[in-house]
């Protein structure tokens, strides 16, 4: 018995995500055609949308980017038992940092620093978000699943505060018709794209994103601190006993992850959107949750679900503006691929 | 009724059963007999068929007999009382017993009843109002054992029922499987107490190293010989540790290496060095959260170089003083000096710098991470020794486990197996090794350490206190077995209701006083 779960175990981390994604593909395309609209188009603006253009390239691979980040620092909370769900006001407060200082001197910086100062900042002010949450956990002994949730909140109200007011970051208001957003970053603060190919959006992004996947990797599978947030997460009062600063270590991978989503939100801004809005994280957040959760505590997990959001959700906008499709339908694929991974590990597990 | 034949169980490269055959006839008390590893709760579980064997066959009644898993078994008749109770705490024990085999729409009243018949037919003691986690070890395990029997089943498996039960439960327990035999119905129990055996057992068989070396009746049986059977060396090996872990101990003359002449130590040239205590605690309180005051004011000093231990009831405050001494609770008053430094209230890395190891009670709880691997366990607080460039050098910290596994002899598939899957006493010897090669050691509390031990790890257990006591360290021994005390210990201190009630010299004329002390009885 135990020979046969051996063997099925092989490779589930490869198989059971892939096979799950076509079967939700699948029903993602009966819902198309439920939906009223022709099933080839659709598939032909949604490959379009994925692969059509170096565009299209580049831009669902930027999404995946921003997902990698958010999808990280949930797999290295997660080590140690926690679990990260304030990606979203994570990303916010780093979009806000990161608008702040591109407009506000980070433009007279000489070098990179005009680049790298405002992801700094995004950095330290996610930092902080995911600290407040480790804090609170450590001292009052608050559930960090709520305080992340209820801190994304405040970061997403936050962020409309910024832009509507302008003390803050509101363009100047010079008519009624001047809309509530920041003005546009200068372009020495922008995210150098990296191809010569002005028609592609792929940004310095990706390298930041590669780096943290490869750090992360190795902080959980070869490091001592992955040791130790291994061992807080299991059993905190023995790994106290044995020396490790448990309270510490949380605060610490809380602010980690936080800072991963600051960073997040800072490349998104930099990198293609250039102009903070109300509401610009649009649930990056919460997809890097799902992509961290599906990974499955693998850094290359993670890198491989976000990829696959990344260009789901382009491939979802393309079907959308070509094809008719209703935008609900790739929310509905993404939840399929969802339930079907996490479901099918519930079911190995009760094989076991 | 049940016969096992040739019964082999691999897991990996561990041969946990050889060619194991034994029978089991109804209205007889089988007892398995051996060490920790020797395969005794793999047997068990071949039968309730949670494994099933690599090699051999079981019959039932001369019908073959293939559990496919604990359903089978217990359709089948067989019921087991696993070592660690599987039952709700915040239900009382007929709610609890609603939950499981009894189906359909069955009133409280009626199970309740059934209770009531089975607790009158063997005896059992169990207070039907009261929630299970109220309830103290030994009647949760009356629990545990009334939801077999409400089964009606033919027989009863007993994983190690008596390690967790203090003494004065044993005896209990013991008569209720006699009476359970005597219904007919067929009883294995496991142990490594050979005076259990003498008083409950019919036959025993002997497992060691996954063999079964004897199976005797024990109307022929020789004890020496069962002891050879199980530790694979003459009884005349055994000092009186042994043999006091044993259960067999008799009022032999005292043995001047087991009992070291009191005043001794004081004269070694390694206290000369080093004049402070090593441990004082100067009136240390404590209140937990729900206020109630825990430990009074309590005092204890020891000196380099000397076991003393403390005896006293389980509950009596003995934990919340070793979470105290481990940096893992805040005294509410007092102080705690070790080598003349005060620690009261420090983080448990400064109180291991300062050279105080621990060994807690509590195994799981405390001091072992089950899921992770022994050389992480016996690391964990050093792995930084291990790194170059942020990263662990994970061959150098397997090496430097394997060489400590090697010098605390623990048994197992190596380093990097999982810490749970080694047995207790070899779990409790990596403990040992982690707690002792603090360097230099100070001071060490051993808190229960020989709980669920076998004989042979109880004497490794034994060395290793002895030896640290010998290189001058200070030793507080917390235990409630007052043989162990009298053994081990230099003096004796009795704790009762979170207040030092007395102190003696570890004689074992003072027996009767101790006890005395330990129930509450001033001297």
């Amino acid at each position: 018995m135990s020979r046969l779960a051996a063997r099925s175990t092989l490779a589930p981390g490869a198989v059971i995500p892939v096979a799950a994604t076509a079967a939700s593909l699948l029903l993602g395309a009966g819902l198309v055609a439920a939906s009223g609209a022709s099933v080839g188009e659709a598939i032909a603006a949604f490959w379009e949308g994925m692969f059509g253009s170096t565009f299209a390239v580049g831009a669902s691979i930027n999404r995946a980017v921003a997902l990698t980040l958010v999808g990280l620092g949930f797999i290295l909370a997660n080590r140690a038992n926690l679990t990260n769900v304030g990606g979203e006001g994570q990303l916010a407060v780093g979009g806000i940092a990161s608008t702040a200082l591109a407009l506000h001197g980070a433009e007279r910086l000489p070098l990179g620093l005009a680049v790298a100062a405002p992801l700094a900042g995004a950095a330290l002010a996610g930092a902080l978000w995911g600290a407040i949450a480790g804090a609170l956990k450590v001292r009052r002994g608050t559930n960090e699943v709520i305080s992340t949730l209820l801190l994304s909140f405040i970061g997403l109200l936050v962020v409309y505060w910024s832009v509507q007011s302008e003390d803050l970051l509101r363009q100047p208001v010079t008519s009624a018709a001047t809309l509530p957003e920041s003005l546009e970053i200068p372009a020495r603060t922008k995210l150098p794209t990296i191809l010569a190919d002005p028609s592609s959006p792929l940004h310095i992004g990706v390298f930041i994103a590669a780096l943290a996947s490869l750090g992360v990797g190795l902080t959980l599978g070869k490091s001592a601190s992955g040791v130790r947030l291994r061992a807080v997460g299991l059993n905190e009062l023995a790994a106290r006993r044995a020396g490790i600063r448990d309270g510490r270590l949380v605060v610490a991978v809380l602010a980690v992850a936080g800072a991963f989503g600051g960073v997040a939100g800072a490349i998104m801004m930099q990198g293609e959107l250039w102009i903070l809005k109300a509401g610009f994280t649009s649930g990056y957040g919460f997809d890097g949750l799902v992509v961290g959760l599906l990974a499955r505590g693998s850094a290359a997990g993670v890198v491989a679900g976000a990829l696959l959001f990344g260009f789901l959700r382009s491939g979802g906008l393309a079907m959308e503006i070509t094809a008719g499709v209703p935008a609900a339908v790739v929310v509905v694929t993404q939840g399929l691929i969802v339930i079907v991974i996490a479901g099918s590990a519930i079911l190995m597990k009760g094989r076991e | 009724m049940l016969e096992l034949h040739g019964i082999t169980k691999r897991f990996g490269a561990v041969t946990a059963l050889d060619d194991v055959s034994l029978s089991v006839r109804a209205g007889e008390v089988h007892c398995l007999l051996g060490e920790n590893g020797a395969g005794k709760s793999t047997l068990c579980n071949v039968v309730f068929g949670v494994h099933a064997p690599d090699a051999g066959a079981m019959r039932l009644d001369d019908r073959p007999f293939h559990p496919a898993g604990p359903a089978d078994a217990l359709a089948a008749g067989i019921v087991m009382v696993h070592q660690h109770f599987s039952l709700v705490p915040t239900m009382t024990p007929v709610e609890n017993l609603m939950l499981g085999p009894l189906r359909g729409r069955l009133r409280r009243d009626e199970v309740a009843a059934r209770v009531r018949g089975l607790m009158t037919d063997y005896h059992l003691e169990v207070d039907l109002g009261r929630r299970v986690g109220d309830m103290s070890v030994g009647e949760r395990q009356r629990v545990e054992i009334v939801k077999c029997l409400i089964r009606e089943p033919r027989l009863l498996v007993l994983d190690e029922p008596t390690a967790v039960l203090p003494p004065e439960e044993i005896g209990a327990l013991l008569a209720i499987c006699r009476r359970v035999a005597a219904g007919g119905r067929a009883v294995i129990l496991v142990t490594h107490k050979l005076a259990e055996i003498a008083s409950v057992a019919d036959r025993t068989t002997v497992l060691r190293a996954g063999r079964a070396v004897e199976s005797v009746e024990m109307a022929r049986a020789d004890m020496r010989s069962l002891v050879r059977s199980m530790v694979g060396r003459d009884i005349v090996l055994l000092d009186r540790t042994m043999a006091a872990t044993l259960g067999v101990a008799t009022a032999a003359a005292p043995d001047p290496t087991a009992l070291p002449a009191k005043g001794c130590p004081t004269s070694s040239p390694e206290t000369a060095r080093r004049p402070e205590d090593a441990l004082v605690l100067d009136g240390v309180s404590f209140r937990d959260a729900a206020g109630a005051l825990r430990l009074d004011r309590v005092t204890v000093m020891v000196k380099p170089g000397e076991i003393v231990g403390m005896a006293g009831v389980e509950g009596n405050g003995q934990s919340e003083l070793g979470m105290i001494l481990g940096g893992l609770a805040r005294p509410s008053g007092g102080r705690v000096f070790v080598n003349g430094r005060e620690l009261t209230g420090r983080p448990p890395a400064e109180i291991t710098a300062a050279g105080v190891g621990i060994i807690p009670e509590d195994r799981q709880a405390v001091a072992c991470i089950g899921p992770m691997s022994v050389a992480e366990n016996l690391f964990l607080g050093r792995l930084d020794r291990f790194t170059r460039f942020g990263l662990l050098r994970r061959r150098a910290l397997t090496a430097a486990a394997a060489e400590l596994m090697r010098r605390f002899d623990v048994r197992g598939s190596g380093p990097d197996a999982p810490v749970a899957q080694l047995s207790g006493g070899n779990q409790q010897k990596a403990v040992l090794a982690r707690e002792l090669s603090v360097e230099p050691l100070v001071f060490l509390l051993a808190a229960q350490p020989t709980r669920g031990l076998d004989v042979g790890a109880v004497a490794a257990v034994y060395d290793h206190i002895r030896a640290a006591r010998d290189r001058g360290a200070g030793i507080l021994l917390i235990s409630s077995e007052l043989d162990e005390l009298l053994t081990v210990a230099d003096r004796i201190l009795v704790i009762y209701r979170g207040r030092i009630s007395g102190e003696m010299a570890a004689e074992p004329g003072n027996r009767e006083a101790i006890g005395a002390l330990i129930s509450g009885h001033a001297a």
